[in-house]
């Protein structure tokens, strides 16, 4: 699969181990969510920085997807702080929508429009940027052409799909729209709530080299995963298990008992 | 008319319910429809394009504006904060709306009741399960579709000029035609049940009436009682538009009080009535809360799958799978309803003294003659005919095309949204003719006037049925568009309006079938076609030109039946 721009994954990123000097892109403090019993998120930190491509690993109900809910902006925590990019969240709707382009997401369901042609899904990522009078224009007519070809072009996806309905392409075309469409929306923080969860093994393990391809110095990468065996490619691997850190280190350093740990054994220190 | 009903409800739910999850669609839906190119309009834009009706209306508006109204329009709207309370007006009012509820309660009855038994007599499953024939119900089928088509209204107006002014008149002129629309609606939804377990239970010798009962009147009857209870809130409007005409109750003191300009009193009986619908309308939505029938508009997956997954579990507003105990309770409360109704019905008809019999004292009719024939051809029917088409045009554009327009303007604002919901109330309550005539202070008669007032009410419905659809939670593809930093507008516009478009307009062409057989309430501002010619013919007591308008707009409506069913089918075609 010829490779978009950027390095091999599994290569150390300039960007790694994030630099005093550099803002982190994503940058939670003692973020919590509370739940029923206990809290879905319990006094997390946690810090990206451009150009890392981080792996968040954890059982089912650990608070994966409520700390990429977090993330992108979707759940409001009731204590802690958030700053993306290096800035907390806009409290003017203008500024805090200008923020929130900048952060795509990968959603486990993707989240197409069915109903519209993959051009216009694709269109769709700059919706952000346009006025109304190209968002309507982009109802009646193909824009972009060239843009959109590109995108496709990155994901291994030839333009004569352009104006095919969503509803059309396969389960693996599918995918690949949904990633064309957040390269088109061009983010800076990339995240992804188990977007290998419902693939088989070989259509799973392309589509994580396609997002990992997509990660270049001026962009970072959040993922949810539970599936341990696929994180070659990462630079770092958070675990996370009742809501709380189990553990952040580089993804090669990560050991056996870690995940036994993370998987099976009592966060240490936690009471009943 | 109504058979689209099931279809709809649960799309619009599967629409909510996220289609984007993972569907993969046939490349046969490719070809059926071209997306993308000059030509293709995308879903979302198809969906308010029919507001483009709005240019023509508003480049001719400020031509059809005469002096002197504003003043009184703003009396108008002023009063509806202070409505008068002495108890006189309220009296009447109250004891208005008594009547004018009993008409819609007695007719909504007798509608049922002979809508069942005309739906059971034209169901081809009932005929070839009992004698194994399926003509006679194919033919009365066909027979029905002429009481369907002409409108309650003109049923009393009728009525009224062949048996005087009667309780019955008005409680019958609901009933025929509601009845032939139970009967179609319930007949098509019998049809579709599958076959297997009636065929099952006379195989094993039972006789034909108790197997049609145990085979069909369960996975019916959540359908019925919720159709029934949409039929109901048709007929407390029915039944106030049968007031304006002078059919009597409240309709009949908004008529006055508005045409002596006494806007005071005048919304005392309004507000009384939107009480009088909301509370309705809430205690419907219980009751089929409480007895986990299928949403309004929402007959269900009745006709594929009975309350099966697909019919909308998982979305708010069908509460939980049925305990063993719920289901016994449900069949207790609705015997006690029963139980309870006839009795009620029994003492609204003495207290309102109808004679059932006096529908059968007719007066003569004069006999067609050459002059008559004379005089049916003088009218100008291809001038008729177009404007009828025009103003049915104009006002199913308005109603379709404002809807999910004005829901996109306050999409950004959410307290806009209770505002939006009251105004789509009183929108559906106001009857057509009473705002043409407020219309009238401001407007010169002609088809805008009449097509302005008819675009409200049928808004006023459309809105709510798109309120209801986007009350659910956000679409996934509209959270998606929000969380990538799209404005409210935008992403209601591709997020939402792309999975509802089809739906919508499918009951758009619907609703524009109601709107052409609605076209004769308006025809009172003049120039409105069809409808205005009939009011003057039969104030003139023309029964020959009576006669062959009404043949004239009974043809009309089922032309548009046929097409709009088309239309609806084209829509819903099974992706």
């Amino acid at each position: 699969m010829p490779a978009a721009p950027a390095r091999e994954p599994g290569q150390p990123s300039p960007g790694s181990g994030v630099s005093p000097q550099a803002l982190p892109w994503l940058e939670l403090s003692e973020i919590t969510v509370p739940g029923r019993g206990r809290p879905r998120l319990d006094r997390v930190s946690l810090a990206i920085a451009s150009g890392e491509r981080v792996a968040l690993l954890g059982p089912s109900g650990a608070g994966k997807s409520s700390l990429l809910a977090v993330a992108n902006g979707q759940l409001q925590p009731s204590a802690g702080s958030l700053r993306w990019l290096g800035a907390p969240p806009a409290r003017s709707e203008r500024a805090r929508r200008r923020q929130q382009a900048r952060i795509g997401t990968l959603w486990q369901d993707l989240r197409l429009i069915e109903e519209l042609s993959v051009q216009q899904n694709l269109n769709s990522a700059r919706l952000a940027a346009w006025g109304w009078p190209r968002a309507l224009l982009n109802l009646l007519w193909p824009l972009d052409t060239a843009a959109n070809r590109e995108s496709l072009a990155q994901v291994d996806l030839g333009a004569e799909l352009l104006g095919q309905p969503v509803s059309a392409l396969s389960g693996g075309q599918r995918q690949r729209v949904a990633i064309a469409r957040l390269l088109r929306q061009d983010p800076e923080l990339l995240l992804a709530d188990e977007p290998l969860a419902s693939l088989d093994p070989r259509l799973a393990a392309e589509l994580l080299h396609l997002l990992l391809n997509q990660v270049t110095p001026r962009r970072a990468l959040l993922l949810s995963l539970h599936r341990p065996d696929l994180l070659a490619g990462f630079d770092r691997a958070i675990g996370l298990r009742q809501g709380q850190v189990l553990f952040d280190q580089p993804a090669r350093s990560l050991a056996a008992a870690d995940l036994a740990a993370l998987y099976d054994g009592e966060l240490p220190g936690s009471g009943p | 008319m109504a058979a689209w009903i099931p279809a709809i409800g649960s799309r619009i739910r599967r629409a909510l319910a996220g289609r984007a999850g993972g569907k993969r669609g046939s490349p046969d839906r490719a070809k059926k429809m071209p997306q993308n190119g000059p030509t293709g309009v995308a879903a979302p834009l198809a969906m308010v394009a029919p507001a483009l009706v709005l240019i023509p209306v508003l480049l001719l508006l400020p031509g059809l504006v005469h002096g002197g109204g504003i003043d009184l329009l703003k009396a108008f709207l002023q009063a509806a904060f202070t409505p008068s309370l002495d108890p006189l007006v309220l009296g009447s009012a109250i004891s208005g709306l008594g009547v004018t509820v009993g008409i819609a309660l007695l007719g909504w009855a007798a509608s049922g009741l002979l809508g069942l038994a005309l739906a059971l007599a034209s169901s081809r499953q009932v005929w070839s399960s009992c004698c194994g024939q399926v003509w006679p119900a194919n033919l009365l089928r066909r027979l029905l579709a002429v009481p369907r088509s002409i409108h309650e209204l003109l049923w009393g107006l009728l009525l009224l000029q062949l048996i005087g002014l009667q309780p019955a008149v008005a409680i019958a002129a609901i009933a025929i035609p509601y009845a032939a629309l139970v009967a179609r609606v319930l007949s098509d939804q019998i049809d579709a049940l599958p076959s297997g377990a009636l065929a099952a239970l006379r195989c094993g010798g039972v006789a034909a009436p108790q197997a049609l009962l145990t085979a069909l009147g369960p996975p019916l009857l959540p359908g019925l009682l919720s159709y029934g209870g949409y039929r109901l809130e048709c007929a407390l409007r029915s039944a106030t538009l049968l007031g304006v005409f002078g059919l009597g109750g409240l309709g009949t003191e908004l008529k006055l009080c508005l045409q002596s300009l006494e806007f005071h009193q005048l919304w005392t009986g309004l507000w009384l009535l939107l009480a009088v619908m909301l509370l309705l309308e809430t205690g419907l939505a219980g009751l089929r809360r409480r007895w986990l029938m299928p949403r309004r508009l929402g007959l269900g997956g009745l006709t594929t799958t009975p309350l099966g997954p697909e019919s909308g579990a998982g979305t708010r507003g069908m509460g939980p799978t049925p305990r063993r105990d719920d289901l016994g309770r449900r069949g207790r409360e609705m015997v006690l309803a029963l139980v309870v109704l006839g009795p009620l019905l029994v003492w609204l008809a003495r207290a309102m003294d109808v004679h059932p019999l006096a529908l059968l004292h007719w007066q003569p009719l004069p006999n067609l003659d050459a002059a008559s024939w004379a005089s049916i051809l003088a009218l100008p029917w291809p001038q008729l005919v177009g404007s009828t088409l025009l103003l049915t045009l104009v006002a199913a554009g308005l109603a379709v095309g404002l809807a999910p327009l004005l829901l996109l303007l306050i999409a950004p604002w959410p307290w806009a949204r209770p505002l939006l919901q009251l105004a789509w109330a009183l929108a559906r309550l106001w009857p057509p003719p009473l705002s043409a005539l407020l219309l009238l202070l401001l407007l010169k008669p002609g088809l805008v006037t009449a097509a302005l007032a008819l675009g409200f009410h049928n808004l006023g419905i459309l809105g709510r049925l798109l309120l209801e659809a986007s009350d659910d939670r956000q679409a996934p593809a509209e959270i998606a568009l929000l969380g990538a930093g799209v404005g409210p507008r935008l992403a209601l516009l591709y997020g939402r309006f792309s999975g509802l478009a089809r739906s919508y307009l499918a009951y758009g062409a619907y609703r524009a079938d109601v709107i052409l057989r609605e076209s004769v309430v308006v025809g009172l501002v003049g120039a409105a076609g069809l409808g205005t010619q009939l009011l003057e013919s039969l104030s003139s007591f023309a029964w020959d030109q009576l006669l062959a308008l009404l043949v004239v707009y009974a043809l009309l409506t089922l032309v548009g039946e046929d097409l709009s069913d088309r239309a609806r089918l084209q829509l819903l075609a099974p992706a």
